[in-house]
């Protein structure tokens, strides 16, 4: 274990709906988010006293944020960053709440992904103003190989090639996550799906058709740290923080395809460092999220962390081994394919809530802790949910992670 | 063969560090990094080596061929260049002559001049470059030039 594990918490979640369009400022929407995270913990805006947020020069600053507030901040940074970034956000966090930097901290991403700046380019169908290629872009961007979907296909097709996965092993993914929303009220895309419907969606860019891809929407969501004896004063069971990693890198991780493994991604590296700290193993943990900008990145994590053997996912997920009320579900809100894109803080606020046993479902009681575990009537609550891992992604040689309990654990 | 690309519609910004790679396209080179103290060679052109921190650097000139490690096929256009290329292929190509002693290797990527059809991982590939529509632009473009054993294809 940690010297700092179980030290600091999760206490407080919130997040603006899922819109395309929302018609909003980043920093409106920002702004919503945080005052719903301190209302779910029960913090005043002078209780806050450190804000972070991540963002790819698309979205306000923690320093507008704070005046629009009237908090008035002890420690304030904004970094550059997408998928990934959350949980390397907790870890920053643990630091300098350890070190006294600050006492209580929002960490926060808002963005207009879908009305807004869009990754990896304009849409065909809107206006189309010179696209500047510079840096490592110059070799990749002139070659019509840029969006995300393009970037890890290139690593899919050859996970394909090297282990014989079929795209049906994707289909196992898209279908899980779904189920998922289709028990969430705040996801975009709640019809349930099947493996044909995700076998006959329209192709993207080879491997991945539309059911591979996540969704893009516009949304604020936020999520609040503190120290466990705070947490204990305040309004929702704690989540405690058992360890963690932050955006660990592969070798050559600016240009991943040279390495000699384009799919053995980041994780890898990373997973003992998380399982390490936070005392615990794979088989300790009863719900993941696994960052689905795409089928593939959680299917390539799943090995990456251990949760079987390498090469062995496209099996492993099959059976719907992913779904809820099977061995290791994922993704219980829907995820980025199917309940809306935050870049990940989503997946995080999932578990918390998940840890706690207050999944916002159709169950009446659900604020309480109360869940019916019918899944025909909606309850999406993970039963005896008391470990969580997050696993991160920004690309296949980036990726961040946190391990998470409940009370109960 | 895909269709044509609309360079107008991308602005390519050398920098210090690629300003001669970008040169050497117009010499219908295909040029990678080379450290001049310990000979590795790498590609994008980062400005120190990898291997051994030197940044007294030179550039080697690859003989353009290699084998596909991989490839995409883009079918929905994100660029406005690409609109009218659909569906194009993209390629990652592993450099035949960059291979070194302790398994490092070179791979590049590069729209294919072969369709879906006649792309395989595992076959061979040499550069053309193309003279683009925008007059200081010469883009390497790749092309199948042979057979191989052991091929794979991805399938519906």
């Amino acid at each position: 274990m940690g010297a700092l594990t179980d030290k600091y918490c999760i206490v407080g979640v919130g997040e603006t709906p899922h819109m395309r369009p929302s018609n909003r400022t980043t920093l409106s929407m920002a702004c919503e988010a945080v005052k719903k995270a301190m209302a779910d913990a029960g913090l005043e805006p002078r209780d806050v006293d450190g804000m972070t947020s991540y963002q790819a020069g698309d979205s306000t600053t923690s320093n507008h944020v704070a005046t629009s507030l009237g908090m008035r901040l002890n420690y304030s940074v904004d970094i550059f960053g997408g998928g990934s970034s959350t949980e390397a956000l907790i870890g920053n966090t643990i630091g300098l709440l350890e070190a006294g930097y600050c006492k209580t901290m929002v960490i926060f991403r808002s963005m207009n992904g879908r009305s807004g700046r869009r990754m990896g380019g304009q849409a065909p169908s809107g206006p189309v103003p010179p696209t500047r290629a510079a840096e490592d872009n110059q070799f990749m961007m002139p070659w019509g190989w840029t969006s995300p979907a393009q970037r890890f296909g290139m690593s899919a097709m050859r996970y394909l090639r090297d282990t014989g996965t079929t795209t049906k092993s994707l289909a196992e993914i898209a279908v899980a996550h779904r189920y998922h929303a289709s028990l969430n009220p705040k996801a975009v895309m709640r019809h349930p799906i099947t493996i044909d419907d995700h076998q006959n969606s329209r192709w993207v860019v080879k491997p991945l058709r539309l059911l591979d891809c996540c969704l893009e929407t516009d949304v604020s969501a936020c999520l609040i740290v503190t120290s466990r004896e705070r947490a204990y004063d305040l309004r929702q069971p704690p989540v405690f923080i058992m360890g963690g990693t932050g955006r660990t890198m592969a070798p050559n991780s600016a240009w991943n395809y040279s390495r000699p493994e384009i799919h053995y991604v980041a994780g890898n590296y990373g997973r003992n460092r998380l399982f390490g700290m936070a005392g615990i193993s794979q088989k300790d943990v009863n719900l993941i999220s696994c960052y689905d900008a795409f089928t593939f990145t959680t299917l390539i994590q799943l090995e990456a962390y251990g949760f079987c053997g390498k090469g062995e996912a496209g099996e492993f997920v099959k059976g719907g081994r992913l779904q809820i009320d099977h061995e290791l579900p994922s993704n219980l809100s829907g995820g980025h394919l199917s309940e809306g894109y935050t870049h990940g803080v989503s997946m995080v606020i999932e578990n918390v809530r998940q840890l706690r046993h207050r999944a916002d479902d159709a169950c009446p009681g659900w604020a309480e802790g109360t869940h019916s575990y019918d899944r025909q009537a909606g309850c999406r609550q993970v039963k005896d949910a008391r470990i969580a891992a997050c696993l991160g992604w920004g690309t296949e040689t980036m990726s961040s992670s946190a391990i998470l309990r409940g009370i109960a654990a | 063969m895909p269709g044509p690309i609309d360079y107008s519609k991308i602005t390519i910004t050398p920098d210090f560090d690629t300003v001669e790679w970008w040169m050497g396209t117009k010499e219908h080179k295909y040029l990678v990094r080379q450290c001049k103290d310990c000979g590795h060679k790498w590609f994008p052109p980062f400005p120190a080596c990898n291997k051994c921190n030197s940044m007294d650097l030179d550039w080697f000139e690859t003989a353009g061929t290699g084998v596909l490690h991989s490839y995409i096929v883009v079918t929905q256009p994100i660029l406005g260049a690409f609109v009218e290329a659909v569906p194009y292929v993209v390629g990652l190509i592993e450099l035949d002559d960059c291979h070194e002693a302790d398994g490092s290797l070179v791979r590049v990527g590069g729209v294919m001049l072969d369709d879906e059809e006649d792309v395989a991982i595992g076959l061979p590939v040499t550069v053309e470059f193309e003279q683009t529509n925008e007059a200081n632009i010469v883009v390497p473009r790749w092309k199948i030039s042979g057979t191989a054993d052991n091929t794979w294809k991805f399938s519906e």
